[in-house]
């Protein structure tokens, strides 16, 4: 007996309910080895799929809040590439002003080597000849002006690639041209004439590459403005009374009193409770701004009472938190009243018809059968809502932009805003995922709080598989 | 529900708390069959007009039908991945020994606590290395590994409620650990299955960031992002059109919930309740 | 020697093999065009790319050259949403040839390599680039390079209803003044308050309508700057922050909420809401660009424009600044390819659709400005009174924001100023020293504060 079931758990990695009777059929058992694999085969799929496109994405994005990612770096590669802005860098932050100057110059010189890459070209012979004639030994410190000297000749080129193509060879200097590697960047520098020694060189490295480097930059800054204090703040306000008021105790309440109703108007208050969370963000958050503008359907019904027409959403900040913690709490509310629902309905009958034959009242009954019951999921609604909560930001951003002057604003809609949404299209990435990481060492900070504070092992240790 | 206590008190009280939710749908409902003058809240006429997506494509985007059909098919795809690879994990998990447990449960929230906008970046990095940028399918599989910690925690949970006799009892008669699971254990969790497929279903229903940001082409485009264009054209706002889209959108949603409700109420109850 | 420069020499090598040797090249080509925030107005944007594919592929016939080239098309409706695309599509190597976008996008783009400047691949001496009003062109640089062409031109005025200013004592010829006033800085913003005040006082608009600006933001809200005498980048590339420009400029809004003209939650009005409103009559004065003209006329029913309706520029605030207008044209720009030839024949196309009679179909039916001194000429221009008129009035004052890497940045925090202190949040000089710490913080030596 013990050997069979030693036999099936060592096999399978299974713990046993009872010792079956040991039968010839185990030997078959025993030899079934791949219910060990079996388990890894079902649970590859899963893993795959949640490694390559949940915790990799997880991983980079934490990698990428210790760059400067941005729309200006671009997300892959980057180049060298002196330019105006690059050069006033070099000005400001490294003080090499002379060197700066040199390499803005532009500078075009007709000589023999750049008469000769021309002539590979196998450009028209007669253009070159003439061009040789008119313009040796000159120079041009802007390109349009050599073109026009091109387009001057009487041979000159019919077409304007051409006429560029051929321009391009007799350019000396670095300006604007990117550069595909630091080596490139710096002998084009020494041909030019401008020589640099080792210090200045990665002076110059620095400047000029336009791809991402990383930085712990997001995060001086993240701690340097005063807005951070008070989205911190905001969130922590918004998340946890939302969380209180609605996700997880009005549910309570929504899963409660459709307890104790019919499965007629129960049915009812749950299809009307869930339609919040099932209708789109753009709309539902319309029809709450068609509830609560000036010209909306509050101050329409107020107006023969005397109150002023007002923006009941946007007038103070207290508005604006009433109407978001509304907004959300009714989304919110629906998850934790289907899960407590369902929680309820698997209590015995006979525990509610016992009560009641002792003269329960409802009260009663709920301390002490419902409430019980419902430890675990409260446990886990309130912190799943936490989190999800702490990351939703789509409702807010719909209704008040975190408005009004930045009173609403929480934590997860500074990082949308900063990430991915600017008005010049300059988005930074890096600093979004910067802001983002704070979010999720907040958010594991705060689970584990969770699973101290409910006493998590215990709840764990269902008594269903030994 | 016992029969013992009046239930209009609660009624009642439902009733007051739920008059905004139910007005404001109300007047949305009204308001895409109706038109009313300017700045009056009183419709003054019936029509059909707001519904005209329906036949006509409306200059600049795609077919309503396009849309929608994307939207089943990206909901539906989800829904059955979702379905197929919670249901093996959810098994293989409930099975293994305890330490897991809390590990992986304790994961499940540190992945929740990352926004999904911010992972954007990242998720098209990879996708653009697939080679699956810009296809519904892409998003079809983002989507399904995002809902895929929640999914395996609802079966898992549901697992662990099947006694061991029943596997205990294939097992003797002969069947492998595999015919075990898909003939005598899953039909004992099939309330996790509907409920855990309405969720993602109504999750990549609604879903709108992702195949906004990774595929925006007009071909597979979706009808949250049909609907959230609508409201962004300054130029030929039509607010009472983009309301009875948004009510076309979340119709089908509302029927399934109402059919299905009561296999929703089941989650926790189990297969094996009597 | 040479063998490290990259693009230019090397490519200019095989485009000399190539073209130079005068081969009959028959090609087929397919040029991808997208451009953002285009409605069913701005269908031109991309057919004008069509149109100019029609007379390349003529011009390359009489040469000899068999050439055909196929245009696609995709309008976006929205701007994060077209950017994201566009952002995205190029890493992925997917990015459409032709892009319509912002100016302020050119610095970002071009210094990540996502854009290529036109200047590589067009002679800006030939014609119409020649003919591009000059402001226009300076916008559509960056680093001294032309990186793309106008592609509409717009200015943003600033209006007046006609009757509400009948109505507190202007007479007509008062009100036909009221432009040249505005532009020589007799009529002032602070003039703009009082007269907004005695609108509403007068019972002609409801409360919070006397002056009802833009609802969102917008580069609108930099006109007020310059209005206050501000400067938003300083010739050398670096961004400015005159903090008493600013400050007067907060404070302006500030003064309009207290004077009860402008509502303090303004911002966040519904854009439909506040169209219908402005084009019936019930706000006093307001501001908006060029395209309300159509909007106005057509989505919001106004019969008479000239005749209910007075334009100017944006007033000056104070004795330092001036009136003024931003334009805020859109550019043509040309996407990094791998392949040279199909980005000149776009920047061929590009260069084709520019021509005055061309960029006017698209001038006229979207109304926007046209971007060539010659398509003032052009007879479906000058016949259309609106286009007439704004241009005049408007474009030759007309500045724009700076193509600059860090301008994004710099605008939103600028709005998160402003908005603070017009919804009360903060006081005008404690929304100033943030802005100032949170520039210093985030821009550093990019910007100079004065």
């Amino acid at each position: 007996m013990g050997n069979s079931s030693v036999d099936v758990a060592d096999a399978g990695g299974l713990k046993t309910r009872g010792p079956p009777s040991s039968g010839p059929k185990l030997s078959k058992l025993a030899a079934i080895g791949n219910s060990k694999y079996l388990g890894l085969y079902l649970l590859a799929p899963a893993f795959l799929f949640v490694f390559v496109f949940f915790l990799t994405p997880v991983v980079l994005t934490g990698i990428f809040g210790f760059t400067n990612m941005s729309t200006a770096t671009g997300i892959t590669g980057g180049s060298y590439l002196v330019s105006r802005s690059s050069m006033l860098a070099l000005k400001d932050r490294h003080g090499l002003d002379e060197i700066a100057d040199d390499l803005s110059k532009v500078v075009y010189t007709i000589d023999e080597d750049g008469l000769a890459a021309a002539a590979q070209g196998k450009a028209d012979a007669a253009t070159l000849v003439e061009f040789r004639d008119k313009f040796l030994g000159q120079s041009f410190d802007n390109r349009r002006d050599i073109e026009r000297a091109i387009k001057s000749l009487d041979s000159r080129p019919s077409s304007t690639r051409v006429i560029k193509a051929i321009a391009a060879n007799f350019e000396r200097s670095v300006l604007n041209i990117r550069f595909d590697t630091e080596e490139d960047l710096f002998a084009a520098v020494s041909d030019f004439g401008v020589s640099l020694d080792a210090e200045q060189k990665i002076a110059l490295s620095d400047v000029a590459y336009t791809g991402w480097v990383f930085t712990t930059d997001n995060f001086k800054r993240m701690v340097s403005l005063p807005e951070t204090t008070k989205t911190l703040i905001n969130t922590m306000f918004y998340v946890f009374t939302t969380l209180i008021l609605f996700n997880t105790g009005f549910a309570l309440v929504l899963a409660i009193s459709t307890h104790y109703m019919e499965s007629r108007p129960a049915g009812f208050f749950r299809s009307v409770w869930l339609l919040p969370r099932i209708t789109p963000p753009v709309l539902y958050v319309l029809m709450w701004k068609w509830l609560a503008w000036d010209t909306g359907f509050l101050s329409v019904i107020l107006e023969p009472f005397g109150v002023e027409p007002r923006n009941w959403m946007l007038d103070s900040p207290a508005n604006a938190w009433t109407f978001i913690i509304l907004i959300n709490g009714m989304v919110g509310a629906s998850m934790g009243m289907l899960i407590f629902s369902s929680a309820i309905k698997a209590i015995p009958q006979s525990l509610f018809y016992a009560s009641e034959v002792d003269g329960a009242t409802r009260i009663q009954q709920i301390r002490h059968i419902i409430l019980p019951q419902l430890r675990f999921p409260i446990l886990f609604i309130t912190s799943y809502q936490t989190l999800s909560l702490m990351t939703s930001f789509e409702y807010i951003l719909l209704a008040t932009e975190g408005g009004p002057g930045g009173a609403t604003e929480v934590w997860a809609l500074t990082t949308y805003m900063k990430a991915l949404s600017n008005y010049a299209g300059a988005l930074e990435y890096g600093y979004g995922a910067a802001l983002a990481l704070v979010l999720v060492v907040i958010g594991v900070t705060l689970s584990i709080f969770y699973l101290k504070l409910f006493d998590f092992k215990t709840l764990t240790a269902p008594p269903k598989i030994e | 529900m016992s029969g013992n206590y009046r239930q209009w008190p609660m009624i009642l009280f439902l009733g007051i708390v739920t008059v905004p939710l139910i007005l404001m749908y109300v007047y949305l409902f009204v308001d895409t069959v109706t038109n009313s003058p300017p700045g009056s809240m009183i419709p003054n006429e019936f029509t059909t007009e707001h519904w005209r997506f329906l036949w006509e494509t409306i200059p600049g985007r795609p077919s309503i039908w396009v849309a929608t059909w994307n939207t089943f098919v990206f909901a539906t795809s989800t829904t059955l991945i979702v379905l197929m690879i919670s249901s093996a994990a959810g098994y293989s998990l409930s099975r293994l020994n305890m330490p897991a447990r809390s590990f992986f449960l304790g994961s499940i929230m540190v992945l929740h606590a990352f926004p999904t906008v911010t992972l954007l970046i990242a998720i098209f990095l990879i996708l653009q290395m697939v080679g699956l940028y810009n296809t519904l399918i892409g998003v079809i599989l983002v989507k399904a590994s995002l809902e895929l910690p929640f999914g395996i925690w609802i079966m898992k949970g549901f697992y662990d409620t099947v006694p061991w006799e029943i596997e205990m009892a294939g097992i003797q008669d002969g069947a492998t650990r595999f015919q075990v699971w898909t003939k005598l254990v899953l039909p004992q969790v099939k309330p996790a299955i509907m409920a855990l497929g309405i969720f993602s279903f109504l999750a990549g229903w609604s879903e709108f960031i992702l195949p906004l940001v990774l595929a925006p082409d007009n071909k597979v485009q979706v009808l949250s992002v049909y609907l959230a264009a609508l409201i962004a054209d300054d130029n030929n706002f039509d607010m009472a059109l983009f309301k009875s889209v948004g009510v076309f959108y979340v119709l089908p949603v509302i029927v399934l919930f109402v059919f299905f409700q009561n296999k929703l109420m089941n989650i926790y109850s189990g297969g094996t309740k009597g | 020697m040479m063998h490290y420069r990259t693009a230019l020499a090397a490519l200019a090598t095989t485009a000399m093999i190539t073209i130079g040797s005068g081969a009959a090249l028959a090609e087929e080509v397919t040029i991808t065009v997208w451009s953002g925030g285009s409605g069913p107005n701005d269908n031109y944007r991309i057919d004008a790319i069509k149109i100019a594919a029609d007379f390349l592929e003529r011009e390359a016939a009489v040469r000899g050259e068999e050439l055909s080239i196929t245009v696609e098309g995709k309008p976006y409706t929205q701007w994060d949403e077209f950017k994201q695309a566009v952002t995205l599509a190029a890493e992925a190597g997917t990015a459409p040839n032709i892009v319509v976008a912002g100016h302020e996008d050119i610095a970002a783009w071009a210094q990540s390599g996502l854009i290529v400047p036109i200047e590589d691949y067009v002679d800006v001496d030939s014609w119409p680039i020649n003919d591009i009003y000059e402001n226009l062109f300076d916008i559509s640089s960056f680093n001294g390079m032309l990186y793309g062409l106008p592609q509409d031109a717009e200015a943003r005025p600033f209006f007046f209803w006609k009757d509400h200013m009948r109505g507190i004592g202007y007479s007509d010829a008062d009100i036909d003044a009221l432009p040249g006033k505005v532009q020589s800085g007799e009529y002032t913003l602070q003039d703009v308050l009082v007269d907004a005040k005695k609108i509403q006082d007068a019972g002609l608009v409801k409360p919070g309508y006397g002056f009802y600006p833009r609802v969102s933001n917008g580069p609108d809200y930099w006109q007020f700057y310059l209005s206050f005498g501000g400067q938003m980048e300083d010739g050398s590339g670096k961004l400015v922050f005159d903090k008493a420009a600013m400050t007067k400029f907060y404070q302006f809004f500030v003064d309009a909420v207290a004077a009860g003209v402008t509502r303090k939650n303004h911002i966040g009005t519904p854009w439909d809401q506040w169209y219908g409103e402005v084009a019936s009559g019930k706000a006093g004065m307001w501001h908006g660009g060029t395209w309300h003209y159509k909007r106005y006329t057509t989505t919001e029913g106004l019969d008479d424009f000239f005749g209910n309706i007075q334009f100017s520029l944006i007033p000056a605030g104070d004795a330092d600044g001036a009136a003024n207008t931003i334009t805020h044209p859109l550019v043509y720009l040309l996407t990094k390819q791998d392949d040279d030839d199909a980005i000149a024949i776009a920047a061929d196309l590009v260069k084709i659709a520019s021509e005055p009679r061309i960029n006017a179909l698209h001038a006229i039916k979207s109304a926007h400005l046209g971007i060539t001194k010659s398509e003032a000429s052009v007879d479906l221009y000058s016949g259309d009174r609106w286009a007439r008129e704004a241009t005049e009035r408007l474009l030759p004052h007309a500045s724009a924001m700076p193509n600059n890497v860090n301008f994004g940045q710099y605008w939103e925090i600028m709005w998160g100023g402003l908005e603070g202190s017009w919804t009360g949040q903060k006081s005008v000089a404690d929304a100033i020293a943030d802005v100032e710490t949170e520039l210093r913080t985030t821009l550093g030596d990019k910007i100079v504060i004065r």
